[in-house]
């Protein structure tokens, strides 16, 4: 039997060189299909592996203020109240908003230097120079992607816009390293205090305010977080995230975002289905006295069909693979364009910037799975109609 | 020794067009002879042939090979009596383009459980003794009709069958290729095979231990 089988795969293999122009269409149907899909996920699931990273070194709680159902600024008494909350290890301040250089978009974070329980500098890894001082104002550092497009570097200076429309003068002491996650890459960090200044914020407010808690069991971990968070929801006007809601936020962007892309594919994909099933209706002719012939010489149905479904699969198996290893050198090397700035938002930004790229062997699975599927109904069906009549019938059908 | 009894095929029974291309045919080829179908165009010989070879499912009747009903198969069962005893050469030659001489005739080996690689020495001597040993490597667009059918009566040898159905196999063939798959059929008449014809052709009527004439899809004589 293994002697037949293989047999049977070196037919289906010179079908597949015989049926030269059926077998390119569908491969470079499928191979573009594959190619879109696998190029999706991979940025998809690097975005949100990503996300999960940076969540790494991200506060267990984040408090923000809550005014007319909208975010606002929250009043900085809440933070001693807060620390009261058995559970709870430190709270810090944080100022943050948006800025413009030029017509570009970026993130200013202030953050609270005076702080010591928070290690701000193990969160940002640095390319270069060094991390801010609470000693020293006007001091910044920038992220990769800034720096890169407006070719700062440690020791220039970077003058910015203020929220009152003052231009102000920053001294660039440090630039992240590119790796250091998409959250850094438009970000200008500056200490409180200076931000405060810059978006003009009143001295009783912060934007929001990251609460800590205690290092325990990771058993406990949950328990605690739900419980402080819990407390912390009593107060008045507030709302409070956990690592999990901003993961969750994260995951339902970049996954609202591939789902647009996902559309596309599903459209490219209904294209292959029914080139291939095209194809096989043009050479159906052939195929079809193929398979009266093959009867005729004593191949069974289920031979016919064996040929047919090791053919689709041979077939669907090298357009996925083509597919796959396009996918992955559009993400790798060609840094996903267009693709990038519409999963990402930034239409101009960051030519530079490298986009996350997580190749998981669930999504390479996938990606298999629904280049041959289809191509398994498209070609397989047409055969075993035709593999169930009469042989006689099925070659004189092909010949009228 | 077949053995045809009241063989009748009716294509689009109970439909507007509806045709009765045999009816009730009787017929008896033996072991070790040559039995000729004759009959002008369109008189059933293909559908009768078709129907004795398990091509073609009859509408009435049955088909007795060495006394074993084979009309009553399952469509998996008749595929294993094809392969296991009968050898096709049809009216149409039916090689497959893009394959070579040697590879159409080595196709049927394929559904065997069998190393194809081992029988190419066999189908090489075939092809020789067909007269197309120089020519076994030539694509099937490269041959002539005659020699297309020569190494069509190559393929339906290969597996070695006690039957070989030849339908009308000298139609699109030239003198010298008809005058070899004449004799080849009378070689293979004296190894013991059951030969079952049809043909316009005289020279190979005249090989016949028995001949049938049809006309209107029923048997004569």
């Amino acid at each position: 039997m293994k002697r037949r089988f293989i047999n049977l795969l070196n037919y289906a293999w010179s079908c597949i060189q015989r049926y030269r122009v059926r077998t390119i269409v569908i491969l470079v149907c499928l191979a573009i299909a594959a190619a879109l899909f696998s190029s999706v996920s991979f940025l998809k699931d690097g975005l949100v592996k990503e996300g999960e990273l940076s969540l790494k070194y991200a506060p267990d709680l984040t408090v923000q203020g809550i005014s007319a159902g909208r975010q606002t600024f929250i009043e900085r008494r809440y933070a001693g109240i807060i620390q009261t909350i058995p559970g709870v290890r430190t709270v810090a301040e944080r100022i943050w908003g948006y800025g413009n250089i030029g017509n570009t978009l970026l993130v200013i974070v202030g953050v609270d230097l005076e702080n010591k329980a928070v290690n701000l500098a193990t969160a940002y890894p640095l390319e270069s120079g060094s991390f801010l001082d609470s000693q020293y104002n006007n001091t910044v550092v920038i992220g990769k992607a800034v720096a890169d497009l407006i070719g700062a570097k440690v020791g220039n200076v970077l003058t910015i816009l203020t929220e009152s429309n003052q231009a102000q003068q920053y001294d660039v002491i440090g630039v992240f390293n590119s790796e250091s996650s998409i959250y850094s890459a438009d970000m200008i960090l500056m200490n409180k205090n200076d931000a405060r200044i810059f978006f003009d914020v009143p001295e009783d407010k912060v934007t929001d305010l990251l609460v800590y808690t205690k290092d325990v069991a990771i058993l406990y971990y949950e328990a605690q977080v739900n419980y402080v968070a819990r407390e912390i929801s009593e107060l008045p006007n507030i709302r409070v995230l956990t690592k999990d809601v901003l993961l969750r936020a994260q995951e339902t962007t970049y996954g609202a975002r591939s789902g647009f892309f996902s559309i596309v594919w599903y459209v490219v994909l209904i294209s292959v289905a029914i080139v291939a099933f095209n194809q096989t209706v043009v050479v159906g002719h052939e195929s079809k006295f193929e398979v009266g012939l093959l009867k005729a010489l004593g191949f069974s149905t289920s031979d016919v069909i064996q040929i047919r479904l090791i053919e689709s699969a041979i077939l669907g198996t090298i357009a996925g693979s083509i597919g796959l290893a396009g996918g992955i050198l559009y993400d790798t090397v060609l840094n996903a364009p267009v693709l990038r700035d519409f999963m990402l938002g930034w239409a101009v930004l960051y030519p530079n910037f490298v986009v996350p790229t997580y190749i998981s062997a669930q999504t390479v699975l996938l990606t298999y799975v629904i280049t041959i599927v289809p191509l398994l109904f498209a070609t397989v069906i047409p055969s075993w109609i035709n593999a169930t009549v009469d042989p006689d019938i099925a070659m004189r059908g092909a010949k009228a | 020794m077949i053995e045809a009894s009241n063989l009748t095929k009716i294509y689009n029974q109970g439909k507007q067009y509806e045709v009765q291309a045999v009816t009730d045919a009787n017929l008896v080829a033996k072991s070790g002879a040559i039995t000729v179908l004759v009959g002008p165009s369109g008189c059933g010989k293909t559908t009768l042939m078709s129907m004795i070879g398990q091509l073609l499912t009859p509408t009435k009747g049955r088909v007795l090979v060495e006394n074993e009903d084979i009309t009553s198969l399952s469509d998996g069962w008749k595929a294993v009596f094809r392969r296991k005893n009968v050898g096709f050469v049809f009216q149409h030659i039916n090689l497959l383009a893009n394959l070579n001489a040697i590879e159409n005739v080595m196709i049927p080996l394929l559904c065997h459980d069998v190393d194809p690689a081992k029988f190419r020495q066999p189908a090489l001597q075939l092809l020789e003794q067909l007269g197309l040993g120089e020519r076994a490597f030539f694509r099937v667009e490269q041959l002539s009709g005659g020699q297309q059918q020569r190494v069509a009566v190559a393929r339906a040898l290969i597996t070695e069958p006690k039957i070989i159905i030849a339908d009308e196999p000298l139609t699109f063939v030239d003198e010298e290729s008809a005058k070899t798959i004449t004799d080849f059929f009378s070689k293979l008449r004296d190894e013991g095979k059951t030969i079952l014809i049809s043909t316009h052709a005289s020279n190979l009527a005249k090989l016949a231990d028995k001949t049938y004439s049809m006309k209107d899809g029923r048997i004569l004589n």
